[in-house]
């Protein structure tokens, strides 16, 4: 059995076509949904408002990581943004897919397809 | 160790967050091997981590004081977790209300946790607690598709 701790890392860095480019490692639960709550609230009063979030090295979420992106969903696509997902392990689109938030979040193969799929920054 | 071997293991687990990814470990480590499929065993893990959330967040108010006890009973037709606490029966009106956003929010995630909780299992059933039984207990049942 793992003794790894209960791990989870969101980082933030700035990417092409005016998004902000979100990195989740680890795992997304309960414990550790706060931790990306914090980070998507300091880049949305930093002005971003079209967020592409990285799920590579994601192996785990649970509801409360689906709860985060709810909190700020509808606050980025009042101001004509969005929050599109990419780059899910099977596992962890399995629990989008359970849910059908596809209708609520656009999901992309990869984090390229999710940058262009917004229109050109002015 | 056969598949369909009767088997049974418990786990207890202080209501703090911080014990989710022990839960976890140990669903896991209990199931494998058993003949589920990968993606009845991501389920399963998935259930009994939402509903321990559920109990820690809502019912305990993450008070590290509080126990939750987890049985897991497999055999040749199902697997069972028993997760049983010694909380009050939750009502949900006497949380006391934050604001609205975090209102909302609170009630978002825990009706999400339930809806999971209902996609993967095949049965869920709560048993408060009454004279005769001290614990309130959720039942949690997968059957066998194999």
């Amino acid at each position: 059995m793992s003794k790894t701790p209960n791990t989870f890392i969101a980082d933030v860095r700035q990417g092409p076509n005016d998004t902000c480019l979100i990195d989740l490692t680890g795992y997304l639960d309960a414990h550790t949904a706060s931790d990306l709550e914090q980070v998507i609230k300091a880049a949305f009063d930093g002005g971003c408002r079209r967020f592409v979030v990285n799920f590579a090295d994601l192996d785990y979420i649970s509801s409360a990581g689906l709860g985060v992106f709810m909190v700020f969903i509808e606050d980025v696509k009042r101001d004509s943004g969005d929050i599109k997902m990419a780059a899910m392990k099977d596992k962890v689109f399995t629990v989008f897919d359970l849910l059908g938030f596809q209708v609520l979040f656009d999901i992309f193969n990869t984090v390229d397809e999710a940058v262009i799929a917004f229109p050109d920054a002015q | 160790m056969t598949p369909f071997s009767n088997h049974s293991e418990r786990l207890q687990i202080v209501a703090s967050t911080k014990s989710l990814q022990s839960v976890r470990e140990f669903i896991a480590s209990v199931v494998s091997g058993h003949g589920f499929t990968d993606f009845e065993e991501n389920g399963i893990v998935l259930a009994v981590d939402e509903a321990c959330a559920n109990l820690i967040t809502h019912a305990f108010q993450h008070d590290p004081s509080q126990v939750i006890e987890i049985v897991v009973a497999i055999d040749h037709k199902q697997i069972q977790v028993e997760i049983s606490d010694s909380a009050r029966p939750f009502d949900p009106k006497s949380v006391a209300q934050p604001n609205m956003d975090d209102y909302l929010r609170e009630r978002r995630v825990g009706g999400l946790g339930i809806s999971l909780m209902r996609r993967v299992m095949d049965d869920i059933r709560y048993v408060p607690a009454s004279p005769g039984q001290p614990r309130n207990t959720l039942f949690l049942t997968k059957r066998r598709t194999a």
